[in-house]
Formats: structure tokens, sequence, C-alpha cells
């Protein structure tokens, strides 16, 4: 994957080993390095953005996947999967149902808040993987729209 | 159990109050908070704590620690019976609940006290009447405290006969309007309803939403005013009759019911307003017999009025923007009012003074959250902490690097607060410490502070509890910051620099053999993921 390194002129001053400044133009933005265990990440604004490495080999494939998971969204099943962890505490829809895009599919409970989740698109419900009172970690799956 | 510390008291000043030991109900800073004022006082601080705590800072910064349960918390910190034994058997003299969890459950406040131990907040009958919002609403009535348009009983839905009753009351009212639990808080049971149309299921759903949560499914209506601002007044009572107004807040700046940005005192607001307004909060703590401490909240409508909403009978998460600007302990002042001593002098001096206090503080909730995705929890560990510091600045904090933030609890992970001599210096000291805050390994609603202390309309105090929604764009705020964040993880591998220390494990799958190229991942491909 190739990085846009933008307009000419864009360098880093490094403020320390993990610190630096990015100098676009007349913009300098403070970014730090974070790294633990194989997580990487860059601080910036208070935003905590994950970065990860990876071989031009391993980019290619992951590209291929995501092409390959793209050309399915248009007519293959849409698998919708939990990106906070949590409680399922409900569930509004039922394998066989019609939905429409927006429409809530199920209520995840993490840290005393409902988080809504819906669908991404319109479909039936081909099959539900979780149920009321499941706990779900990130990357589970939860329901197959097809 | 295990004792952990055993303090020496000489050093300790004039002011003895008669416990020896406090236990602490609480968990994160708050319970921090509380241990650090019981040790300035010479009193032990029993601390409580789940599995999921057993090396939280609150556990290690108590002088004994007691095991109540497993991490959930109808498991552990809300189990009345478990933390009144943990009381019982520690020899604690006292109870403080903090916020939260059991603080406002009269139960509780009744079992802590027939075990003979002192609870440190309002006596069980005021917090069960005031915590009924419908009786605070008729209580606020009877002493000339406007209150919020609506119903003064709870809506009869169990009475399908009723219907045609409660859709006139709903008229009466008005739309928009919000149905909302009696038992209510935190917007739990809350529904907002455009139109007589959609008042039904929003009645079914408050009321179900009410009953899981509270055990009571008694719902009303209240018309929603907006734009409005959320001003609230901290009240303190000692016992003797005497109800003492220690100025108010501004809390304007919310999402979904929930506070993100604190101040006092509540900007573009004249000290004559002020005054009226603490007086109609101290008419209504006298009302309801108040001891201790305890905050009314009022909405102030576009034309100034003030109407009130309800009170929270315990210490507030945002106390402490109060005790800079009025320069009282607030924790202090309920242990000594528990002790049955009188409102001290600093507390009374701070009353006089309450409605032009000469100074400004501003507390902005560092949660963890993702400010990109409506403000959804991000739990994880903490990577990296570093805190600012300086004149005029405080830190309230649970936690620090290498701390897990449990999906269990609430996801405040630090109260960042500043003071200074006028609003102005308060925001740019804001700016400032936000500056050098940096947190690693969760997302957490810093961005959304930063834009706060930029935004001209915050300087000019043009707050309302619409104003997260219409002005904030956390989407946008993200995808600039993806764009730095490639462009310095680019340069850092082009330079052939790792920018990390110390030098990251080499995977072994042998991607660090790589050619240096990175890749911005996780959070962007979430939120392309996540239906917004």
């Amino acid at each position: 994957m190739i990085i846009e390194l933008g307009p000419p002129g864009v360098r880093l001053d490094w403020m320390g080993p993990d610190a630096a400044i990015v100098v676009e133009g007349a913009t300098r933005t403070r970014v730090r390095f974070v790294t633990e265990a194989d997580r990487s990440a860059v601080l910036v604004g208070g935003w905590h953005i994950e970065v990860v490495v990876e071989s031009e080999r391993l980019a290619a494939l992951r590209e291929k996947a995501r092409r390959g998971a793209d050309f399915a969204g248009h007519g293959g099943p849409t698998e919708v999967r939990a990106i906070i962890p949590g409680r399922v505490v409900a569930v509004s829809v039922a394998p066989g149902d019609e939905v429409v895009a927006g429409q809530q599919l199920l209520v995840v409970e993490a840290m005393k808040m409902q988080n809504e989740l819906r669908a991404p698109r319109a479909g039936t419900v081909a099959s539900l993987a979780t149920g009321t009172g499941q706990t779900v970690e990130v990357g589970d799956l939860l329901v197959v729209l097809s | 159990m295990a004792s952990l510390r055993k303090d020496d008291v000489a050093g300790r000043g004039q002011e003895r109050l008669p416990f020896r030991r406090v236990l602490v109900a609480n968990r994160g800073e708050i319970a921090v908070r509380i241990i650090r004022a019981c040790h300035e006082l010479g009193i032990e601080a029993i601390g409580i704590y789940s599995d999921a705590d057993a090396d939280a800072l609150h556990t290690r910064l108590a002088d004994v620690a007691v095991r109540i349960g497993p991490a959930a918390p109808t498991e552990s910190y809300l189990r009345i019976d478990a933390v009144v034994e943990a009381a019982r058997s520690a020899g604690a003299d006292a109870i403080h609940p903090g916020y939260g969890f059991l603080a406002e459950r009269a139960s509780f406040a009744r079992s802590v006290e027939e075990a003979g131990i002192v609870f440190v907040g309002p006596p069980a009958d005021a917090i069960q009447a005031l915590g009924d919002k419908l009786h605070a609403r008729r209580l606020a009535q009877t002493v000339d405290v406007p209150v919020v348009p609506g119903t003064l009983e709870p809506v009869a839905i169990d009475r399908p006969d009723r219907l045609a009753v409660v859709m006139e009351e709903a008229e009466r009212v008005g739309f928009p309007l919000l149905v909302k639990a009696a038992a209510g808080g935190g917007g739990r049971g809350m529904r907002r309803v455009t139109d007589l149309a959609g008042l039904p299921a929003a009645l079914e759903a408050g009321f179900a939403e009410a009953l899981s949560a509270f055990g009571d499914g008694a719902v009303y209506l209240e018309r929603e005013i907006l734009p409005a601002r959320h001003i609230e007044v901290q009240l303190l009572g000692d016992g003797t009759g005497r109800v003492a107004a220690l100025g108010e807040r501004d809390c304007s700046l919310q999402r979904r019911h929930q506070k993100l940005v604190e101040e006092a005192p509540a900007p573009g607001i004249s000290p004559a307003e002020r005054r009226a307004l603490h007086a109609m909060a101290v008419r209504l703590g006298k009302a309801a017999g108040l001891r201790n401490a305890a905050t009314a909240e009022f909405l102030r409508a576009p034309d100034g009025t003030f109407a009130f909403l309800e009170v929270n009978t315990r210490l507030q998460v945002e106390h402490g923007v109060t005790e800079l600007v009025m320069g009282v302990d607030l924790v202090r002042e309920q242990l000594r009012i528990a002790a049955g001593l009188p409102l001290s002098e600093a507390a009374l001096a701070a009353a006089e003074r309450a409605a032009d206090p000469g100074s400004h503080a501003i507390e902005v909730r560092i949660a963890a959250e993702n400010p990109a995705l409506d403000f959804t929890p991000a739990p994880g560990r903490i990577s990296s902490w570093t805190m600012p510091g300086g004149p005029g600045v405080r830190i309230d904090s649970g936690v620090g690097q290498g701390d897990r933030v449990a999906p269990e609890y609430d996801n405040l992970v630090a109260k960042l607060m500043v003071h200074a001599g006028d609003r102005d210096a308060a925001i740019d000291r804001l700016r400032r410490a936000l500056d050098e805050t940096e947190i690693g390994g969760i997302q957490t609603t810093v961005p959304f502070h930063r834009f706060v202390a930029r935004d001209a309309s915050f300087r000019a105090g043009e707050v309302s509890t619409g104003w997260v929604a219409e002005r904030y764009d956390g989407a946008a705020d993200l995808r600039r910051a993806l764009g730095i964040a490639k462009l310095a993880t680019g340069l850092a591998a082009i330079e052939g620099r790792h920018p990390s220390r110390p030098a990251p494990p080499k995977p072994v799958d042998g991607r660090a053999e790589s050619d240096g190229r990175w890749r911005a991942a996780g959070r962007a491909d979430t939120m392309d993921r996540w239906p917004r």
C-alpha cells in the first residue's frame, strides 16, 4: 500500500524518541508514537489512531480480500460484527425478517450505555449468531444479512 | 482483607472528627477523591473492590481494602449487604457512598443507619422523597419554585381506558415532550415524543425501561425546553435547618443527557439572577429537610426563566468546579456534617459571595469514548498516560498507565479541571492543559474537549443542551487527524526511524522485515463498518 505524502515540504521534526511535529507549511501538529506489544498507534489531537506495519505481500493479500468482500457486499451475504465488547440486551429481528437499511438489529450494552446496532443495508436476516444476554467481543459475528 | 498501610496521625491538624474509619463505598476517581479527604482529616479509609479492581488505584490508596465480589456491579458495588458487612467487619464508623452505585438508594442509607453506622449523605427519608421526581416536582410547587411544565402524577399507563385523558394531558403539556421515569436518572426510561401519534409507543417503552432499570415503571410527561441551559445549584444543609447554596454550575454541554463539560459560575448570568436562583434552591432544600450535600438542577429557557428539574441527593461528579471557585472542600464538609458539626465558617463565607465568586473553573470529563462514533464506549487498556500540570490545573482520576478501563463500569477515566481569575483565562488554561494531555491505548473524549476549548461560541458563552449535536462533527475531526497520522507514520518509516521506544518485538510472521510501509488502520476501518 502506498502512502500519499502530500505536497512537498512536509517533514517531521523529532522532539524526542517517540514524539514529533508534522510540519506542513505553516501548520505544525504534534504527534506521538506509542507501541505496546504488537500494537502501534499515533496520538494526534487527542485521537488514538492505530497503525499496523505490513509487508507489500501482506498488503496485497489484504487488498484482494477487501475487494472480494466489497464484491460480495453487492449481492452476497453481509456479516455484521461487533465493534464494541459488551452484552447483548435486546435482539430486534429474527431469521427470515426483511430489514431496511438503518433498521435496528440489536442492542449491545457496554459501560452502562445501550448501543443500537443497525442494518448496514436492506436485506433478509439469514441467521443470528447471538442472543439476548450473551457477551460479545470485538469482531464477533452477530447477524448475517442476505 | 489486607491492611496496606498504617499512618501515624500525629501530624494532623486541629480539627478532629469523631470518625476513626470511613468506608468508601465506591470505585474509580470518586473513591480516590474521598479517600484523600479522609486522609487529610486523619481518618482511615476503608476501600472496597471487585475482582476487576483488585489492583485499582482506589484499592491501593485505601488503608484497608475489602473484596466484595466479582466484576459485575450487581454482584459487588451494588450489594447492600456486602457493603454494610464490609463496613461492620472493618470497624467503620461511617460510609461515604460517592456518586452512582448505591449513593441515591434510600434502602442503602437505611441499612447503613440500622447497622449503627453513619451514612455520609442526606437522611434516607430525604433521599426517598427527592428521588421520586414527581414528589420533588410537587414539593417545588409548594415553595413557589417553578417546575418544567408537565404532569405531577404518574401517567396511568396500565389503564387503557384512561388513554384519552393521557392524550389530553400531553396536548396540554405541549410537544415536543419527554416521557421520563419518576425513579429515573441518566436518561434511563426517557423518550422524546414529537407528536400525539408517537405517545403510546413512547409511554410503553419508557415504562419498560424504567421498570427494568429502577424496578419502578412510573413515568410522567415533561415539556422539552429547547434550546435550554442546564444550570444546577450546590446545596449543603447541616441538620440545624440551615441550608446554604454554594453557587451554581453550568452543565449544558451534554450528549445523550450525559454531561461532558461543566463550569462555575454559569456564564452570562447576573449576580441578581444568581441570587434568585440560589434562593429557589435553598427553599427547596429546606422544604425537603435536606442535610448534607445535594444539588438542585434547573433548566434555563431562552427567555431567562428558570424551571426546576430534579434534586440529586449526593455529591455530583462535577463538584470540583464548585470547590475551586468557592474555596471549600465539599467532601470535608460532608464528613463534618455527617459527624454532627454545623456548616464550617468557610462554607458560610462562600455562600455569602456565591453570587459573585470572583474566579472561574471549568471541568471536562475525559471518558473512554469515541467522539467520531457518537461517543460510543471504547473500553481497553491504557498504554500511556500523560496528564497536564502547572498553575490552576487539577486532575481527579482513578486510573493510570497499564490500567484496564473495564466495560462493566462507568467509562470516566479522568476529570480535568482548570481554575483562573476569569472565564477567558480559564478557557486559555483549559486549551493549554488539554494540549499537554496524551492518553494512549484507548480512545477518549479529549478531541471533543480540544474542540470546545478552541470554539468561538463556547468562548462567547453560547452554550445549550443542543450544542454538542449542533456544533461538533467528530467524524470530520477524526478524518483530519487520520491524514496527519498517515503522514507522520509514512515519514517516520521513510526516515528508517522506528517511532517507538523500546524497539518493538519482531512479529513471528516476519512483518518487521517489511519495507517499512505503514498502514493506518483500526479506527478508520471500524468507522466504515459501523453504520452511522
